[in-house]
Formats: C-alpha cells, sequence, structure tokens
C-alpha cells in the first residue's frame, strides 16, 4: 500500500507511522512524499525519525552499524535522502535514539540546513533567466506580445475567442513559467524557517524541563 | 596561564575521549561509556554518532584501521589526549580546593 503524505515534524511523522504499524501496516520505504507499507500483523512499534545525509558510503554503513549494535533496525532511508528511519528491535535499551536535548534539537538544524541549501540552488538559475533577458517584465504591460497567431488580434466573434482561448494557457507558459522558481525558493525557505522554529522550540525543552 | 578553550569538557565527551584511549568502534564506546561512568552516562546511538562526527571534526579522535568492513574504529589523537590531561589537571584543582574547604 502506498500513501502519499508530507510532514515537517519528526514527531509527528513517528507518532503517524507507529499508528500505521498498530493498524497491521509495516512501513518499509519512502520515496520523496509517499510511503510504503506492507500488511502485517499490528504491532507496537517504535519507529524513530534522524536526519542526515553522508559524503561517504562506509560513513553511512557506519552509522547504521551502530544503530543495529545498539538494537535499532534501520529500516528505510539511503547514504543521500536525509531522511532515516529506525525501528526498534529488541526489548532492552533505551526507546529513544537521542539522549540529549540538543542532539534530539540537532536533526532539526540539520533538516533547516537542507532547505536552506535547495533554495539557494535556484537562485543563480533565477539570476540567469533574468541575466539573459528570458524573464522580461516588458510582458506584463503588453500581454498581447506573449501571443504568436498570426492576425489574432484581427479576429472577431467565435474565430477569435476559439483562436485565443487556445494559444493562453501557451502565452501564459510562455510569458510566466519562470514564477515556478521565486515560488519554489519561497517554498523552501518556508520549510526551513518551520524546521527552524522546531529546532528552536526543542532546545526550550532543555530550559523548562530543569 | 591561559585555558584551552575546549574545557571544561562535558561528561559525555569525557568519557569518550577515556574510552578511545584504547581503539573502538561505535557501540564499544557506547559500552565503555556506560561501564567507565559506573552506569550514569547512557547514550542514545544517535547522540553519540553526532558526538562522535564532532570529536573527529575537532581533531580530539580519528579513524584508524580496522578489519571491520562496516564499523569505523577510532582512537584518540595527541589533541585529544592533551585536552583530557588538561581537564583531569581542572578536575584534581578542584578536588583539592574542595576538600580542604570542606573539612
Amino acid at each position: 500500500m502506498k500513501k502519499i503524505k508530507f510532514f515537517t515534524n519528526f514527531n509527528e511523522e513517528e507518532n503517524w507511522l507507529n499508528d500505521m504499524a498498530r493498524q497491521g501496516y509495516q512501513f518499509t520505504k519512502k520515496t520523496s512524499f509517499s510511503y510504503e507499507f506492507e500488511s502485517q500483523k499490528p504491532e507496537n512499534a517504535i519507529i524513530k525519525m534522524d536526519y542526515r545525509t553522508f559524503k561517504k558510503r562506509e560513513d553511512f554503513e557506519d552509522y547504521c552499524a551502530l544503530f543495529e549494535d545498539s538494537g535499532w533496525e534501520h529500516i528505510a532511508g539511503t547514504k543521500s535522502s536525509g531522511y532515516q528511519y529506525f525501528k526498534k528491535a529488541d526489548k532492552q535499551g533505551s526507546i529513544e535514539i537521542f539522549s540529549d536535548v540538543d542532539s534530539k534539537a540537532g536533526r532539526y538544524k540539520r533538516l533547516s540546513d537542507m532547505w536552506v541549501l535547495l533554495a539557494c540552488s535556484f537562485i543563480p538559475i533565477l539570476a540567469a533567466l533574468i541575466s539573459t533577458d528570458t524573464i522580461d517584465p516588458g510582458v506584463m504591460l503588453d500581454p498581447k506580445s506573449l501571443y504568436f497567431t498570426p492576425e489574432l488580434w484581427d479576429l472577431n466573434g467565435a474565430a477569435f475567442w476559439r483562436a485565443f482561448l487556445f494559444e493562453t494557457p501557451f502565452a501564459l507558459f510562455r510569458g510566466f513559467f519562470w514564477i515556478i522558481l521565486p515560488v519554489m525558493i519561497m517554498i523552501y525557505l518556508y520549510f526551513a524557517v518551520k524546521a527552524n522554529k522546531q529546532y528552536k522550540k526543542t532546545q526550550e525543552d532543555k530550559i523548562t524541563r530543569k | 596561564m591561559e585555558r584551552d578553550k575546549h574545557l571544561p569538557l562535558t561528561e559525555t565527551v569525557y568519557y569518550i575521549l577515556l574510552a578511545v584511549v584504547e581503539p573502538a568502534h561505535g557501540y564499544l564506546i557506547m559500552q565503555k561509556v556506560e561501564e567507565l561512568s559506573g552506569g550514569q552516562v547512557r547514550m542514545a546511538a544517535g547522540t553519540l554518532y553526532g558526538a562522535i562526527e564532532n570529536l573527529v571534526k575537532l581533531k580530539f579522535i580519528q579513524p584508524v584501521a580496522s578489519k571491520d568492513s562496516r564499523r569505523k574504529v577510532y582512537a584518540i589523537t595527541h589533541k585529544g589526549l592533551d585536552v583530557l590531561r588538561f581537564d583531569l589537571e581542572r578536575m584534581k584543582h578542584m578536588i583539592d580546593v574542595t576538600t580542604d574547604r570542606l573539612k
């Protein structure tokens, strides 16, 4: 079974996966937005998440080995996926993968940094489009220039509307496709801010708990 | 004398450095830390991994050659040993002055 979902909070995501396990769906794989589950007998699973990317294969192996040695099965995540999912494999030992607040908060910091980096990677593309005049603010004042149908503006009645409506989606794409770039940048920055807020909030727990 | 900017070490960092005086891989470090601290310091996997990464960055410990293909083995560096000794001296001093005053 596949489910599409998107979380910005690790605790909520962990709870959801544990809930699914309780209903008999064992989480097995994750792609960007979709979670894959296998039917299994319901269990009280403890699934925990970390966020880490690795430069080298051996670093990733070493990381997984440490978790496995201490009783956590690595159930989803790859060297560069960032999101890493662990399921508690044995009865004894801690039910947490973080034993202090700083490291528990640290995963939000790494997540936030990733979103900022992703947002920044779009800026050179946007800059290139602006400097090569591919983005032409002039079309805002003269939207007619986006229509290429010969004599379009001389047509009348039904013939005009048919041709006009047919070309409008193409014209919009021609003139405004670049808007997707600033939109993506804004969305990524929004996620970065959200993760950073969660980072600060988790760290505040340290003060209030004492 | 100006004191090393890494002092005082946190309890976990101190025990990790002490644990890798003899080379050890991640899980062994976790067990040694618990044993050396008399069961007081129990580190979870995610926290220990981050701590090791940080100590490698500070060049207090370094990966050394090992037979285990999956697990990296870490050992303390000269820099790490120095810091550990400085912190020991710091604590010795604290113990000395405290014992005197509380007599």
